[in-house]
This record gives C-alpha cells, structure tokens and sequence, in this order.
C-alpha cells in the first residue's frame, strides 16, 4: 500500500503547487461498519431502482404532458427523433426549379472530402457553364464530415437529415449517382438557411 | 383408489402448467420487462402477430421457435453423452422439487380428502435439498465436458459455489425445523395459521440467510460467478446453444419459482391470507355449499399462494438488477465466514428459546 | 513447485482472453498464464484497431486531419478536435478569439463529460451492475443530444477548425444545457447510491489494481489513473490552455491509486466538468469566433460568392491546404483519459510532414500486466475497464 499522505508530499516529487486545487475523493481507506454490513446499502440501491421501476410503471400507464411515456426511449420506425437543425444526415445535391443541379463541378468537395468519396466528371455546356455530367457520392465510404458543405462555394450540396434507406447489400448500389442525390431547393430550405447562417457572416 | 388417482393427476397437471406452461415462458418475459423498467428502458416489444405486440408478450414464442430451429452445437472433442446429460441434470431437479410444497391446505371435496400438494412426503423439506444438490452437478459437468477453458472454469466456480452454499443452506433450515419441529412442508404451512406464527417473524435471521443462499445456490446475480459474462463468457453453458442452453434457463427460472414457494411456504405463512384460517374461509363461504365451499377456499389459497410467490420473484428480479456480481473468493468468503456462523449462531439461540419456553 | 505438484503434471493454463471476449469487445487481447484463478503472467495485444491514423494524416490537407481525429478517442472526440486545433494554432502562432475559447472549453467538457459516463457505466456493466449503466447511458444520451445540437452529429462531430469553430452556439443551447445538467445530476445522484457505498461494488474495485505513484510517473500514467494515486496533475491547471485559469474549479484526487480512486475520481470530475461548462456559459464573451486570416480559416460564404479574390483564395487553401510555417510542435490538452498530445511536423507545405499522438490510454495499458499479476482473473474487467482503454486512440 502506497503512502496515504502522498498528497502531501507531491512537492518532493518535482511537481509544483500552482494555484491547484486539490479535493480528496477518498473518503475512507477502510470500509466503514455501514458499508461492512451488506444488508443497508443493498436496500438503499433496492429502493432506487425499485422507485425507477414504478414510476416508469405509471409512465406507461398515464403518461406525463406531452409526451408517449416517461422514459426516453423512441420507437424507432414508428416514431422518429425530432433531429436539430444542425444535424448532418447524408449530403444531396440541391436542384434548380427547372431540374438542374446547381453544382457547377468546381471540385472542391471533391478536393476536400477526407475519405475521397466524391467523384466529379466535369463538362462545359454550349453556353460555356460548367455542370458535372457524373457525380458520384460513394455512401460506403461517405464520413459525414460535412466539408463539402462547408467549401461548396453555390451552395449546391448540402447535408440532409436524411439517414435512412443506407443499408444495401452490395457497395455498388450504396454509389449513389446524380439522381439519386438531387433534391429539390424546396426540401432542403431549412438546412440552406441554417449554413448561410453559420458561415455567410463575415467571421462568423 | 380411483378419486386418489385423479386427484394426483390433476395436481400434477397444475403444478406441471403453472410452472412450465406459464411461470417459465412467462419468467423470460417479465425478467425483460422488469429490468427494462427498473432502467428506464421499454424491453422487448417488438414480435408482433399481424401487427398487435402486446408489450412484448409474443417473445416467448418468436424465443421458442428461434431455439427450436437453431443448431445443436457439441464442440469437437466434448464428452458427448456428459454433454447432452447436462442440462437434463440440470433442469430436473428444479421440475421435481416442486412437488413437495404445498400450495393449499386440506379440504373435504366429495366426500374426499383432498391435500393440496402433489407428495405430501414427511421429510418434504430434505427432498427439496436432495434434489437441489443434483442440479449442482449439471453446471458441474457441462462445464467439465465442454472442452472449453472458460467452461471448465466456470464449472470449478459452480461447484465450490453451490456445495458451500447448500451447508449454509441446510443449516438455516435446521432453524426453521426446531421452531416447527417437523419437515413435513404441508404441516409447516399448516402451522402458520396465526400471523405472529409466521416463519419471519420466529426466524427473520434465518429467512434473509436462507433467501440469499437460495439466489447463490441458484447462481443468479450477486451470486452469477459461474457464469459471468465480462469474465467467463458465458462460464459453464458458454458451449451450449438452441433447446440445451434454453433447458439451463429454464431450469434457472423454475428454480426462482421453487425458491418463491419455499420461502412462501418457511417464512410467510404458506397459503394464508393474514389472520384468516382456512375453516373461517369455509365458513365465510358457506352460502356455497359444503362443496362449492371447499372449491371456493381452495381457490383463494392458491391465488394467495402464487400471489406471495410472484412477489418473491419479483423480489428476485430487483436483487438480480440492482446489484454488481461478486467475486469468486468474495462469494467463498460471504459463505463461510459469514453465513456459516451466523447460521450456526441462529441455531444456538433458536434453541435457546425454545429451551426457556 | 513442490514435488507432489510435479508429480501430478500440473502446469499452468494458458488461455487468450480476446479479442473476441466480452471485456476486450474485439479491442485487444490478453494472453494470461494461470495458475487456478490467480494471473501469474499476462500479456497485452494490442494493435485490433490499427488503421494508420498518422499515414493518412500524412496524405490529407491540414484541414482534412480533423475528421480523422474523430476517430481516436471515439468517446470523446470534441477533445481530440480541440487538441489538434490548438496544437496547429500553436504551430502557426495564432490564438483564436476569446468567444471561440470559451466555447472549445465547453465542448471538451461536455467530451469529457461524456467520455466519464461511459467509462463508469461501462465498468458498472462489467461487474454485473447493468441497471448504472443504463442511467449513466441515459444521462450520457442526454448530453450527446446537447452535442449534436452544437455540431451536427453525436459521435463524429468534426466541430473544431485551426483557427476558429465550425459554427457558433446555437440560439437556446444554455437553457436546455441548464435542463440537461438537472437530469443528469438526478441520475449521477442514483448512480452514486447504487454503486459508491455498496460494499459488493466496493469489494470487485478497492485494493484491486493498485499502482503506487512513483510507478505511476514512471510508467507514464495521466489523467484520472494518475490523480487516483494522489498526483493532482492536471494539464488544464499545470499549463493552462484555453481559458481555463480563469474557471474555478477543482482536481479530484485519489489515495492509494487502486480502481475505487479511479472510479470516485472520474465522478467527481463529472461534477466538475458541468460546473466549468456552466460558468462558461455565465462568462461567455460576445464577439467572433473565428481568426480573421483567410490564409488559416476558410472564409465566409458571403465573402466567397461576392469579391472574386476570396472566391479564387478560397479555392487555392482549399486544394492546397492551408500552410504552416515549417516548424515542429508539441502540443498537450488533457483528455478524458489523461495527457492528449499532438507532436506536429510542419515542412511547410500543405499536408503534415509528421502528426504523432501521444495516447494517454498506451502508457496505462501497457502497465495493466503490473497491475492485475497476481491477482484473480475476475479484477482483469475492473481494472481494464478503469484504465479506459479506447482501441482507437491506443492503436490509431
């Protein structure tokens, strides 16, 4: 058993004082006559979770204001998480009224992306505007980092709060391509909102 | 003959239902949806017949047919005859042992006397001891025939476990026999007709001690070392799968049923409603007829018995959840040096009392 | 060994705890020798999780490390991010704004916060205790929804940027943080009398893994397992970083540096950490929380898409990559496991020429042989459970 007092004598050590703040946890090195004697504390303990039991008991039955029940538990499929705005679910691109992408294949998220999970094919239409003719979002390897979003200078991809529908059987089909991330504006609105407030501001 | 055969039949046929037909299927659901509420968790609810969950009621089937269908593992180089005893071993005496405890008193039905437990056996109490030795050895040799390392420790464990349980065990009831002076278990039940006569209050050392040497013996958490699941796996089942691992778990809830009856029947005045005997229970139903009568009192006995033998599984449940596992020389260390002299002390002042009577 | 066990042939047992065990969830391995019950020799495997975290730092931009950092201690990844920010700051020579430090000293203690929660639940969880771990998941779930109202994601937060924040507090984060913090007191408060005083708990943790505290020191030991022992060294108080010296609060410390200290030091610091999280909050400064230097933190949108010469330097340190001066740093926050170091190696170009951490979970695991020789198979899972050892953060 190591010196009890070490407290005392960390100086010696070569560690200085400082301005700190020590708060001894260990209240006492040998057990107590209380804690000796099993019987009180496991009724303590028995009383807790016999209390969480019945509460929880009448959660169910008459549930509190506004809520399904008392405990926080979703039921997933039938019930969803309200998700903040903030939440990064799987990026999509945003799409104009008339059905294009607003990407114009600059590459940046392309450039960015830790896990190299994009991959632009860039042409130039007759007008001489840039737009990818491929684009493709690996899921399978997709991190959520949400960079791209963050470098996109158009605003063009976004993350959604979208998180289902990823689970495939083969990592061929989770390489989605352009159709299957478009979105309309519409369905993203929230999400464009909340990134020009965090990031349209010069300095934040 | 012929009355005495049919009664039998049908008191085995209950206790066979109730106790594998309901407590056992049930016993997995309720230990799911107890735990799940004692934190703050839902618990299983999610098999569902056309849509209709019934807070999860339907697990027990959707857990029945998983384990019907699934692969009866014996590792390469196992025991293979030992292998597949063991569980039977292990699951038996937890069948058996209920047949000596009452769950009713005696009544006149038809002109015969009906007794309310399967074998009315004089030395009722040593059988249910006999028999809970036996069930040591199925932990025993599944893990010895495994030919698993974490197996063969976990049933090293289960074996010092439970024998140096069962010496406290038998001890603590040495008590309960010197204040009834009988081991006959319909007749300790009979005997607690008054309240103040009921085993707690003449034996409350013996009841706690006996209690917590029965969840050990059952090696249910504080007391699961055989089969601790962050040191040993699975300990001595951990090479079982489908129907014979689901007899272990059987035999693990029968056991907390048995050990809600037992203590019902030792400590907690049997099948008696408080202050009520059964002759003022036939009295009360007197309006019935002799018969209807008799049939109505054995009826509010056996609700009284089950009901204060769901609590003790209820009571069973809590411990199990609330409580950290021991270790194994901790359990060794609880068993001898603690219960084994304040068993043997409760037998000296036990008898001391007696003797100044 | 006497003769009667010669001639019995008895030997000892060797047997692979892991990485398939349930105590090493898939993480590491050890290889114990055993005589009975009793551990005579032990060895740790570690290297389940390895996946070249400094390799690929050496192929990503400065910026693109951030993500990876996630990765190390996943329990606590707010810390790994803040971490690195400041050592890159560091390597740079920039401070960020006095609002952004108050908010990274929010995020590293909720981490912290977090990273605590876990540990003791888990431990409770391992010794049999199923229903604290439940509560601490519930309190923990409580403080991930506070998380991922900060920064977009519960576990992979990808919050801290060199020089600034990825966004700044959202509008109600203090009133539902004071919401939370209640909760989670409620269930720290039932924790605590199911486990602290209950002699079965006290019994699996108290003489068990003991480390003396000069050995402490000289193996390496930070964070909890250190204090345990009674060192009250603190890397938010022996070199304050962030704006720590000006948050009151105190080092938990423990005695004789068995498993119990550990176990009473980590709660205590939950405590600590909501009382330095709300006086953040009190304090918190109005202002920018990002540097004003396009050459380090990306600019703004409106910047981007309205003066062509952001638009084109924005597009140039993103693909680039932003350039520190060449130099090498070394750079330590205290994680929720101990000293968190980033040892950077900056060539001047885009990329790190070197990104070394210092996990302050290898040093405690590798002293886990010294402390459970000798003692039963059963003080393994409190021990290793104390040590909190994360396999992304030991084998990166």
């Amino acid at each position: 058993m190591a010196d009890i007092n070490i407290i005392h004598n960390y100086p010696k050590m070569g560690i200085p004082m400082g301005k700190l703040k020590p708060k001894r946890v260990r209240k006492n090195i040998e057990l107590t006559l209380w804690e000796r004697l099993y019987i009180f504390e496991i009724i303590r303990g028995m009383h807790i979770t016999t209390i969480h039991f019945f509460l929880n008991l009448l959660g169910f039955i008459f549930p509190p204001k506004g809520k399904k029940r008392r405990i926080m538990t979703v039921y997933y499929p039938e019930e969803k998480l309200t998700l903040p705005v903030a939440y990064r679910g799987r990026p999509v691109l945003v799409m104009r009224e008339n059905g294009t992408e607003k990407c114009v294949a600059c590459g940046l998220c392309e450039k960015i992306c830790p896990a190299s999970a994009i991959t632009i094919i860039a042409e130039e239409k007759e007008n001489g505007e840039r737009f990818p003719a491929a684009y493709t979002l690996d899921m399978a390897r997709c991190v959520y980092c949400g960079y791209c979003e963050e470098v996109c200078p158009k605003e063009a991809i976004v993350m959604s709060a979208e998180y289902e529908g990823l689970a495939r059987r083969n990592r061929q089909n989770l390489r989605f391509s352009k159709d299957k991330l478009l979105r309309p504006e519409k369905s993203v609105k929230d999400r464009i909102e909340y990134i020009r407030g965090i990031y349209a501001k010069c300095n934040y | 003959m012929v009355a005495d055969l049919i009664e039998s039949i049908v008191k085995i046929l209950f206790i066979f239902g109730v106790n594998i037909g309901f407590f056992s299927p049930i016993l997995g659901w309720v230990e799911r949806k107890q735990s799940a509420l004692m934190q703050d968790r839902v618990g299983a609810n999610r098999a569902d017949i056309f849509g209709y969950t019934l807070i999860g009621l339907f697990h027990p089937i959707a857990d029945a047919i998983k384990v019907l269908t699934k692969e009866d593992f014996i590792p390469d180089g196992a025991d293979r005859l030992i292998h597949t005893l063991a569980p039977f071993i292990s699951l038996t005496p937890a069948i058996v042992a209920f047949a000596v405890i009452p769950f009713g008193g005696q009544y006149e039905l038809f002109g015969h006397r009906v007794n309310l437990i399967i074998a009315d056996l004089d030395v009722g109490l040593l059988f249910v001891f006999a028999f809970a030795s036996l069930a040591s050895f199925g932990a025993v040799l599944a893990g010895w025939s495994s030919n698993n390392n974490w197996s063969f420790l976990g049933g090293l464990r289960a074996s010092a476990q439970m024998l140096s349980y069962e010496v406290v065990m038998g001890l603590n009831i040495i008590g309960v026999i010197m204040v009834y002076g009988t081991l006959r278990l319909s007749e300790i039940g009979a005997m607690q007709v008054n309240f103040f006569d009921w085993g707690i209050f003449l034996q409350p050392v013996g009841f706690v001690l006996f209690f917590t040497c029965a969840i050990a013996e059952n090696k249910r958490a504080p007391f699961d070392v055989a089969e601790a699941e962050s040191e040993l796996v699975a300990g001595y089942f951990t090479e079982y799968s489908g129907l014979k691992f689901v007899m272990f778990w059987m035999g693990e809830f029968l056991e907390i049923v048995t050990i809600g009856g037992l203590v019902t029947t030792m400590f907690f005045g049997a099948w008696h409603l408080p202050f009520v005997s059964d002759q003022m229970l036939l009295n009360f139903f007197r309006f019935a007829g002799p018969n209807g009568a008799a049939i109505l009192a054995i009826l509010v006995n056996i609700i009284t018995f089950f009901t204060k033998v769901i609590f003790f599984i209820w009571l069973q449940m809590t411990i199990r959840w609330t409580l950290p596992r021991f270790r194994y020389d901790q359990v060794m260390r609880l068993g001898w040096k603690m219960f084994l002299p304040i068993a043997l002390i409760n037998i000296f002042i036990t008898g001391l009392v007696i003797l100044v009577k | 060994m006497s003769d009667t066990a010669k001639d019995l042939h008895s030997e000892y047992m060797v047997i692979n705890m892991g990485p398939s065990h349930p105590v090493t969830h898939g993480t590491v391995k050890f290889l114990l020798t055993l005589e009975g019950e009793t551990i005579i020799d032990m060895k740790v495997d570690i290297g389940y999780l390895h996946r070249g975290f400094e390799k690929m730092c050496e192929n990503g931009t400065w910026e693109q490390v951030i993500p990876y950092t996630d990765r190390l201690n996943y329990v606590s990844p707010l810390i790994n991010n803040v971490g690195y920010a400041l050592a890159v700051e560091k390597l740079i020579g920039i401070e960020a704004p006095q609002r952004c430090q108050y908010i990274r000293v929010i995020a590293s203690e909720l981490a912290r916060i977090s990273d605590h929660y876990t540990n003791v639940a888990a431990s409770g969880l391992e010794l049999g205790a199923f229903t604290a771990f439940l509560y601490f998941v519930e309190a923990r779930e409580l403080i991930w929804d506070l998380i991922e109202m900060l920064c977009g994601a519960r576990v992979t937060a990808n919050y801290v940027r060199i020089g600034g924040l990825k966004n700044d507090l959202p509008d109600g984060f203090k009133t539902k943080s004071r919401d939370v913090f209640k909760r989670c007191r409620e269930l720290w408060a039932d924790v605590d009398k199911l486990l602290t005083k209950n002699r079965i708990f006290i019994d699996r943790v108290r003489n068990v893994g003991v480390m003396p505290p000069e050995d402490a020191i000289a193996w390496g030991f930070t964070g909890p397992c250190l204090r345990a022992c009674g060192i009250p060294y603190d890397v938010r108080k022996f070199h304050p970083y962030l704006v720590y010296d000006q948050m009151d609060f105190e080092v938990p410390v423990g005695e004789t540096g068995d498993n119990f200290d550990r176990y009473l030091v980590r709660m205590e610091e939950i405590n600590q950490s909501m009382r330095i999280v709300e006086q953040a909050l009190d304090k918190m400064p109005t202002g920018p929380v990002n540097v004003d230097m396009p050459e380090y933190r990306w600019q703004s949108k409106d910047d981007i898409s309205n003066r062509i010469e952001s638009m084109i330097f924005h597009f140039k340190t993103v693909t680039e990559g932003i350039k520190p001066p060449a130099g090498e740093i070394y750079s330590a926050v205290e994680g929720a496991n101990g000293e968190l170091g980033f040892y950077l190696v900056s060539d001047g170009s885009g990329k790190p020429y070197k990104c070394r951490v210092r996990p302050p979970c290898f040093p405690l695991t590798a002293a886990m042989p010294k402390m459970v020789r000798g003692s039963f198979i059963a003080d393994i899972i409190p021990t290793f459970d104390m040590i909190n050892m994360i396999g992304g953060e030991c084998d990166r």
